[in-house]
């Protein structure tokens, strides 16, 4: 009853101090200042985490914080020490401060509670200042535990083409049925009003400014599920009281902040690790990442520190549940919930009618999902299919029973399961007549034939990919191969799924065209297509491309040839560990060297290991044969 | 509901590129504007539509509106949704689903909207139930706007003898 008191009266006389309260100050600030700096509190871990400091290269410190509002001293970005010093000189005052317009006590609160705690503030002598807004703020969470969040990756769009991670701050008596009702703390660029699709290669420079906000999670469920059909993946994470009440002190500071937003490393995975790191300093997540940071490299890392993780639980994207339920069905009734979606009529149906009215319940319950699905992904849905989902549902509303849980199995498994990102890779082989060995390094990320665990099936990205090549008998040692980027992305189409596929591959290769036995080509190719999904022997998937494609290689008459053809193919699973791909491609070029090509390739992988890989490939381009054996690692 | 018509709603309830909104929708005023959202009336928005999904895309349903320490804006106090609009924001940004898991008699969405109500758990398969049963009324009322649902749904709980007996927020 006294403190509050004694608070309130010392934020009555703080605004006009006499002489000799202002000389005290004075002293005291003095006296924190030398105990800081005896203390080295500006070179702690802890101090760094907060201001965000790295070592640059030649020594010393820069934030990666870009709002100046953050720092409290003009060289704060810099010098860890003048930013503690003005940072103590700050918390004397009530004066607004940071783009949320704060004392500095409130506005910087997880660094006025270590000081304090580190250099045992003197209440009497610093009066602590009531935080309102951040007690509303944090008791509003009602927090229990944090979860981490991934949303899986979504090829179709380049911006979430690595998937997502964000944290959810669980609510204390929260069940699986109201989790969606908690707030999400998520870290994004702030993309400007009409920057058209430039915006990609901005966001790769650092060009946005990337905030944290606490969306609710129902609708980044609503965003990922419904609207992008992506599975998502939930990790409860143990941290004590203490660390939570860290944790969500360090996102409310952030508030102030900003961060250029680069989408290779400073991206939505490495500024929300920040805030771990800060909850628990021994972690020490953000120092794994250097050059770039992936989403799901962060959960791989997150699930690897002991204890850290106490649940993981999936929840599949709308697409996933319709495949599945259609997957539970026998042909029969597949085909019936497929007909109540185009044609209501079919509910007074005789088949339909003769059904149990469990059974009903289940084919109008995929009858909506398939409808809402059809009119959340188009640009411009029909009016008749929501005319037909509100039939359907007043039609199962009648039913008057529940639906029945249905547990989906997801296609992909749990990312950290998956393979590691960079892949190096030695082998040798015949081309021709000659022998060769060779050694790959590709910074990223997944091809076809990769093991498929814990990636989107049937989507490639490649980035970044250098294999270099001795000819014995040429007795050459050349860069055989380049890839720049090499995108390939198989949507298989059936009653219910539309998508097309589609690649685009940038990159150089090596090869055998008129009088030159080993030529440097360069290539842009790009194509479009479908695909169809089969399960003869385990799981099949046949694709063709229409395709264009234009070359530069001193090879060429003209230097250059321009052409157009088409692909087809097939990628086949024929046990857990062996996959086998088939392509056959026809290309004629009318531009610049008129000529033509047919090539094949046929390519297998075996799986020793999680990061360990065999591989047997084939590659015929007209009058060019090419076999390589190699062994690849994942690290 | 579709993105478009989630990102217009997410436009008009929280004010982020409030002058279309309000161009588009001339009732709704400063504040939450919850009371005025129809759905009925976004069926010929092509045109706004696509500039609030600009404004939104990758913004990720606008930061400036869940901001941490952003101030108050609309429905939002530095990023949470004011308590008194908790339970109507909730039913007009999730109205699709809403509907959905009332036909079907259960769902997340409906077992979060009866928390926000104040339903106890142990009342909420007799939620379910009612809802379902009222089905068409209720959807009607959705459409008209989010917070006619919540007075329906309020409403139908008060002369139901079972849910009657919660206490209702």
């Amino acid at each position: 009853m006294l403190l509050p008191f004694l608070a309130f009266l010392a934020c009555l006389f703080a605004p006009v101090p006499s002489d000799a309260q202002h000389s005290d100050r004075e002293l005291y600030l003095k006296q924190l200042i030398d105990q800081a700096e005896q203390a080295k509190l500006a070179g702690q871990r802890e101090w760094l985490l907060l201001l965000h400091y790295r070592k640059g290269l030649f020594g010393g410190y820069e934030s990666e914080q870009d709002d100046p509002g953050f720092f409290l001293s003009p060289n704060g970005k810099t010098d860890p020490s003048a930013e503690l010093a003005a940072t103590l000189a700050q918390f004397f005052s009530a004066e607004l401060v940071g783009r949320s317009r704060q004392p500095a006590q409130c506005a910087f609160i997880a660094r006025y509670h270590w000081l304090k705690e580190q250099l045992q503030f003197d209440p009497t002598r610093l009066p602590p200042l009531s935080c309102e807004r951040f007690d509303r703020w944090y008791e509003d969470f009602e927090v229990q535990s944090i979860s981490l969040i991934f949303p899986s990756a979504f090829l179709n769009n380049p911006a979430s083409m690595f998937g997502h991670t964000l944290f959810r701050v669980d609510q204390k008596g929260q069940t699986e049925h109201t989790r969606i009702l908690a707030y999400t703390i998520n870290y994004a660029a702030q993309v400007p009003p009409n920057a058209g699709p430039i915006y990609p290669i901005k966001g790769i420079f650092g060009s946005y400014k990337g905030y944290f906000s606490t969306i609710p999670y129902y609708l980044k469920v609503q965003q990922y599920r419904d609207i992008e059909n992506r599975d998502i993946w939930e990790y409860r994470l143990n941290l004590t009281e203490h660390q939570l009440r860290r944790f969500l002190m360090h996102a409310w500071e952030l508030g102030n902040a900003y961060f250029d937003y680069f989408f290779f490393k400073e991206n939505c995975s490495y500024h929300i690790l920040a805030l771990l790191d800060y909850a628990d300093p021994d972690l020490h997540l953000t120092d794994e990442f250097l050059f770039w940071t992936v989403p799901a490299d962060t959960v791989r890392l997150v699930v690897s520190k002991p204890g850290l993780v106490s649940d993981i639980t999936y929840r599949p994207s709308r697409s996933t549940v319709i495949k599945r339920k259609r997957e539970s069905l026998p042909a029969a009734e597949r085909d019936l919930a497929h007909s109540i979606t185009q044609d209501i009529g079919e509910l007074t149906s005789p088949t339909f009618a003769q059904l149990v009215p469990a059974k009903q319940a289940f084919l109008l319950d995929l009858a909506s999902d398939y409808l809402r699905y059809r009119i959340e992904t188009t640009d411009s849905p029909k009016p008749e299919w929501k005319e037909r989902n509100r039939a359907v549902l007043t039609a199962r509303s009648q039913l008057r029973i529940p639906s029945e849980e249905f547990t989906v199995r997801p296609f992909a498994r749990q990312p950290e399961l998956g393979h590691k990102m960079h892949r190096v890779a030695v082998g040798g082989g015949w081309r021709n007549n000659d022998t060769f060995e060779e050694a790959t390094f590709r910074g990223g990320y997944h091809d076809l034939l990769d093991p498929e665990v814990g990636y989107t099936p049937d989507a490639q990205i490649e980035m970044a990919s250098i294999t270099v090549r001795h000819y014995n008998r040429a007795d050459q040692t050349r860069v055989e191969r380049a890839t720049l980027l090499n995108l390939l992305s198989l949507s298989p189409i059936d009653s219910v799924f539309h998508a097309p596929s589609w690649k685009l591959n940038v990159g150089m290769n090596t090869i055998r065209h008129n009088d030159c036995q080993l030529c440097s080509n360069g290539f842009l190719s790009g194509g479009i297509g479908g695909a169809k999904e089969f399960r003869l022997l385990k799981r099949e998937v046949l694709f063709a491309f229409a395709e264009t494609e234009a070359s530069v290689s001193k090879a060429y008459h003209e230097m250059h040839r321009i052409g157009g053809g088409g692909t087809v193919g097939m990628l086949a699973d024929i046990t857990e560990r062996w996959k086998f791909m088939a392509t056959g491609t026809y290309l004629k070029f009318p531009l610049g060297d008129k000529s033509d090509d047919f090539r094949w390739y046929i390519g297998s992988r075996f799986t020793l290991a999680r990061n360990w890989t065999l591989r047997l490939e084939y590659n015929h381009r007209d009058r060019d044969n090419d076999v390589v054996f190699s062994v690849q690692t994942f690290f | 509901m579709s993105k478009k018509v989630l990102l217009l709603a997410i436009a008009v309830l929280f004010g982020s590129q409030a002058g279309l909104a309000m161009a588009s929708n001339p009732d709704t005023g400063p504040g939450c504007g919850l009371g005025k959202l129809a759905w009925g009336e976004y069926k010929g928005q092509k045109e706004i539509a696509p500039q609030v999904l600009q404004a939104t895309t990758n913004g990720s349903f606008g930061s400036s509106t869940f901001g941490i320490s952003f101030g108050t804006s609309g429905c939002t106090n530095d990023g949470k949704i004011m308590s008194e609009h908790k339970t109507t924001t909730f039913a007009s940004l999730n109205l699709d689903a809403l509907t959905a898991e009332m036909a079907q008699g259960q769902g997340e969405h409906l077992a979060s909207l009866a928390t926000l109500m104040g339903v106890p758990a142990e009342r909420h398969a007799a939620f379910f139930a009612m809802t379902q049963e009222r089905y068409t009324s209720l959807v009607k009322a959705g459409e008209a706007s989010p917070v006619a649902l919540v007075k329906s749904l309020n409403d139908a709980i008060a002369s139901h003898p079972v849910l009657a007996q919660a206490s209702v927020r």
